[in-house]
């Protein structure tokens, strides 16, 4: 690891001061990504200031809705009563997501801001335009299995890694966040971008802007997510779905659907949604919009598996949403949330 | 001008090898070209107005837009006596350049109270040039080779600063070259004074900051139960509590643990009495090589303190994150099963 300066920070305002004049600087929470990729020295900050003592670790009631603290830790979130009952998509991601360890660890401002697992830009002998801009893009002709199907550009394949990201891109979830040039609000959907030709840049967050809260509406429908990864539990999605689903009666007043693991950002797929609204169930339906969802997608040499593994993956958890089949686990657990998770016996 | 009639090595030999007091070797930094310098105690780089030698190094770096993802980077190592010796350096400042084979390039020692050039220094640079291809990587080659710019990156990036005598213990941020902004230099950095609550009891230590936990507890206070497997968080041998919650010491560095209370595989026996999942662990034969064993019990207590009954699903869930190459996992399942109905 290079070396570098620490401070802890004593309030969000003083966080932003010591981050945001310092290009090389950056903020730390729990660390299972900052510091995992600091040894692999991908990042070699000169400053690190550390937030996790900063007091945002609180879930409190927001309009109807609820106000999620980004110092509050994924396990914390994750057994939360009102998350599991009110947003089980939440608790589901997060609780399918790492190791009961790096869950006691990891926040909720610094997981959706984690980095990409894509093997090359692990590896600073490797060519990557996300982690040294003008190198190129390893993966493009590499082992690119585990890369996009959507939104890929000629300079980066890699996806984003978070379960919870993909939960929340379809809560109409709100990023607060301070900054050197004071606060907003960010719409989840807005917080990532796609690479484009600036793959370095991983979201539409300024240097030194310090997530403080994540928002969740009211939501009184019903939310799910599923996920498949190559082993039963503690390993990233190969990809993922999270559903939202508003109902009117029998019928889906609104649907919201979002797949993870298959692009740089949480893929919402808005004509298979605009499919769904207004529909009563039916596995023809879900069908039909899982067919619809990936019907642009894009493959590489090595991922076009992820093309029926994704809409078997949404058909199911359309199923399963909507009731028409039986959740896999208690709601809000992994066991809800895996396919070929840990269940049985 | 230097004084360079006394050289200190050979140009053109290979350096010995030597150990950096950070425990690293300095071959292991072959690949990239390095600078050495050595100093005499009273040239403390802690002490701005005695880092003029450095300050000058940087200088020479002006006017050169170094990119912020290729820092400057150089460590403030206390090389005590026997490097030094090694080097058949004695009293005078000496600086050295390696080129990425390990070969001295080029040397000048700098007489007291003498500076050396910035344009020496810089010629020498450029004289690498040609031998310097791996420290290219990736980067933008301008014609007939290297760019300056990639290449003095490269270099600054693992450029050591050895100390001679042994004075630079805690040395602090050398003054800053002129362009901060085009030079985000990686700080010499000091290090940190922290208090560590571990089992109960307080210890004191001086770490930098980039020094895990795991590495603080095995190195610093030699406590070794809690081992090291992948180091990247993908294994969970180095789990510990934090707060009561298990956590990867791993991924946890010393400096974010002070003002917490940490618990190691150490600190769960009381006296000769074993702690009951440790007493389930031995009955169960819940290991076989014993590495995971530490991280797997430490997990293993943070999880049943909340004394629920979990099946053995759900256990293997929770469990996760704790790996087992000789695969004990059905008898670490029993011997927590025990303990929850205990
Ligand atoms: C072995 C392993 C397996 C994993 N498996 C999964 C998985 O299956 N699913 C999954 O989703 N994740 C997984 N993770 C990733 C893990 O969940 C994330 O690393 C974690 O959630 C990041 O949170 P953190 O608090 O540790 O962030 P940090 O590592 O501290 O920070 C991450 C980034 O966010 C920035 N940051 C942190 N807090 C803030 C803030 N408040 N405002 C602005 N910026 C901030 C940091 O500067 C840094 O860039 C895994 C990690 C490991 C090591
Ligand atoms: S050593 Fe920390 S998880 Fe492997
Ligand atoms: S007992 Fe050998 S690794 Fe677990």
């Amino acid at each position: 690891m290079h070396p570098f300066n620490y401070q802890r920070a004593t309030s969000p305002a003083q966080a932003v001061a010591a981050v945001a004049p310092a290009p090389s600087a950056a903020f730390v929470a729990g660390g299972t990504s900052q510091l995992d990729l600091m040894k692999e020295e991908v990042l070699r900050p000169s400053l690190l200031v550390d937030v996790a003592a900063l007091p945002l670790k609180t879930i409190g009631a927001l309009a109807g809705g609820l106000q999620l603290g980004a110092g509050v830790s994924n396990t914390a979130a994750a057994m939360h009563p009102e998350v599991l009952t009110r947003y089980p998509v939440v608790s589901e991601a997060l609780l399918a997501g790492a190791s009961t360890q790096i869950r006691n660890m990891a926040s909720l401002g610094g997981n959706p801001l984690q980095r990409t697992r894509c093997p090359y830009f692990r590896d600073p002998a490797q060519a990557c335009n996300k982690r040294e801009p003008g190198t190129g893009c390893a993966a493009l002709k590499g082992i690119n299995k585990v890369h996009a199907i959507f939104g890929a550009s000629a300079a980066c394949v890699a996806t984003h890694p978070s379960d919870l990201a993909v939960a929340l891109a379809v809560l109409d979830a709100q990023v607060q966040v301070v900054g050197p040039a004071g606060s907003r609000t960010i719409a989840f959907p807005d917080l990532h971008r796609l690479p484009g030709d600036t793959p370095q840049q991983d979201t539409t967050l300024a240097h030194g802007e310090l997530i403080t809260s994540i928002d969740l509406p009211a939501f009184t429908g019903r939310s799910h997510y599923l996920k498949v990864r190559e082993r039963a539990s503690y390993a990233f999605a190969l990809v993922s779905c999270a559903v939202a689903l508003d109902m009117d009666g029998k019928k889906i007043k609104r649907a919201r659907v979002a797949l993870g693991g298959v692009a740089h950002k949480p893929w919402r797929v808005p004509a298979a949604e605009a499919m769904l609204a207004g529909k009563k169930p039916s596995e023809k339906l879900f069908r039909a919009a899982a067919e619809v969802a990936f019907a642009d997608a894009k493959p590489l040499e090595h991922n076009a598996y992820k093309i029926p593994m994704g809409r078997n993956l949404l058909l199911r958890a359309l199923l399963e949403t909507s009731g028409l089949q039986p959740l896999q686990g208690p709601a809000g657990t992994a066991f809800a949330a895996s396919v070929g998770g840990m269940g049985g016996e | 001008m230097p004084d360079e009639s006394r050289p200190p090595f050979q140009v053109g030999a290979h350096v010995p090898n030597c150990l950096l007091p950070n425990g690293s070797y300095l071959h292991d930094l072959r690949g990239q070209p390095v600078i050495l310098a050595f100093a005499p105690d009273e040239w403390n780089p802690a002490q701005a107005h005695q880092s003029s030698i450095f300050a000058h190094l940087l200088h020479a770096f002006d006017g050169i837009a170094v990119s912020d993802d290729t820092m400057a980077a150089w460590y403030s190592l206390d090389c005590q006596g026997p490097v030094a010796a090694q080097f058949n350096i004695t009293d005078q400042r000496t600086l050295l350049l390696l080129d990425e084979q390990g070969i001295l390039r080029w040397q000048t020692a700098i007489g007291p109270g003498q500076e050396p050039r910035a344009g020496q220094i810089l010629a020498a640079l450029e004289a690498l040039r040609p031998i310097a291809p791996v420290a290219a990587r990736e980067v933008p080659i301008t014609s007939g080779g290297l760019s300056r710019r990639t290449f003095l990156a490269a270099t600054l990036a693992t450029a050591a600063l050895l100390l001679l005598a042994g004075a630079a213990e805690a040395a602090a941020t050398v003054t800053p070259p002129k362009h901060p902004a085009s030079m985000p230099a990686t700080p010499a950095v000091a290090t940190i004074p922290i208090t560590l609550t571990i089992n109960g009891e307080t210890h004191r230590l001086e770490v930098e900051p980039r020094v895990a936990l795991l590495d603080a507890l095995r190195e610093n206070l030699h406590l070794t139960g809690t081992k090291k497997g992948c180091d990247h968080g993908q294994c969970g041998a180095c789990t510990v509590h934090l707060d009561g919650q298990s956590a990867l010491s791993c991924l946890t560095l010393a400096v974010m643990s002070e003002g917490r209370q940490i618990t190691t595989i150490e600190g769960l026996a009381k006296g000769a009495t074993l702690h009951p999942m440790q007493a389930a662990f031995v009955k169960h034969d819940a290991f076989q090589c014993g590495y995971c064993t530490p991280g797997q019990i430490m997990a293993a207590t943070a999880l049943v303190q909340d004394k629920q009954h979990r099946s053995a699903a759900e256990i293997r869930e929770a469990m996760s994150g704790n790996l087992c190459r000789c695969a004990a996992y059905p008898n670490i399942i029993a011997a927590i099963q025990e303990t929850q109905t205990a």
